[in-house]
């Protein structure tokens, strides 16, 4: 199966060095360049040109992951959609436009779209299914389930 | 529903804190703390603080192309009530599921994950998942493009790690 964004898809090639550094940084992301340093035995600014260099060719980046509820969203939503009369890809980009939209994936099965929407109360659902979203040219349906519990949410591998 | 932190628990330096850590994680505090006009030790105790209680995590994305450019596979499963939360349990022990979420609504539960080939795929599915007690029907799609992630903004559901 190959994916996706245009991009070419050759992944850069990554050193003992390089994968060490990130196994310090998946652990605390916050480790100095000094910190990270000293634990492999290399100068601050070794570790500071490998980061560059991984960042640089989209490797890999350092996040601070914040929790939905740090951004006051209390409401998750997961929404299937179908798309008519228009390109898959342009409906999505425009739905991608939307900023409460955390994600978009154009797929291959029941539904033409699926989106992780997040809001921060239940009153502003209505709001965003039948206006925002509805209101996509090409949108025909959209099929919603409401989130009451996330018991995983792992995504280490993402599109850079 | 995203557990015991709220948004009223951040205060504006918090506010200001975060906004600053999601642009560039990497950011000293000594830098956090000349911005935003206040002491290094207040910057580190807010972090600190922040990680504590589950609301920031500091962690490395790896791009897909690292990973064998894999596909990211959706399962909606519709299941039996009384068995979704041991489900919900069950499916996020499996290592190849990412995501376990609860849904009212579609189905009972979205899980999700990241195949590079659909031969594992459909032998998670039919091997691993539809056997599980409770499971009435898993409808499987797999993403071709991604438009948007957004890699910063997540259910903090791991154990915190200190620092």
């Amino acid at each position: 199966m190959q994916i996706r964004s245009g991009r070419k898809t050759t992944p850069p090639s990554l050193d003992t060095l390089d994968t060490n550094i990130i196994e310090i940084l998946r652990t605390n992301g916050r480790a100095t360049n000094q910190e990270i340093a000293e634990r492999l035995s290399v100068t601050a600014a070794t570790v500071s040109a490998r980061l560059q260099k991984m960042e640089d060719a989209r490797a890999m980046r350092v996040v601070a992951v914040t929790d939905f509820a740090a951004h006051g969203y209390n409401v998750i939503i997961a929404l299937g959609v179908k798309v008519q009369g228009r390109s898959v890809q342009d409906v999505g980009q425009e739905l991608a436009a939307i900023p409460e939209v955390l994600s978009v994936n154009i797929m291959s099965g029941e539904h033409d779209v699926e989106l992780l929407v997040a809001l921060r109360d239940f009153g502003e659902v209505q709001q965003m299914l039948f206006d925002r979203i509805a209101s996509v040219d090409g949108v025909i349906h959209i099929r919603s389930g409401v989130a009451v519990d996330i018991v995983k949410y792992e995504f280490n591998v993402v599109p850079l | 529903m995203t557990g015991k932190a709220d948004w009223a628990r951040l205060d504006k330096l918090d506010q200001g804190i975060v906004e600053k850590l999601a642009r560039d994680a990497r950011i000293s505090n000594r830098a956090i703390a000349a911005e935003l006009g206040v002491t290094e030790g207040t910057i580190r105790t807010r972090v600190k603080r922040l990680q504590n209680e589950g609301l920031i995590q500091f962690t490395v994305v790896t791009d897909f192309r690292m990973a064998g450019s894999p596909n990211l596979c959706m399962m909606g499963i519709d299941a039996d009530p009384s068995q979704v939360s041991e489900l919900a349990r069950s499916l996020s022990d499996l290592e190849e599921i990412t995501c376990v979420i609860v849904l009212l609504g579609r189905y009972s539960l979205l899980a999700m994950g990241l195949f590079t080939n659909i031969e594992q795929l459909n032998d998670l599915v039919t091997e691993r998942i539809r056997p599980m007690p409770g499971v009435q029907r898993v409808e499987t799609s797999v993403s071709v493009h991604n438009l948007k992630y957004e890699a910063g903004i997540a259910k903090i559901t791991r154990d915190v790690v200190a620092g």
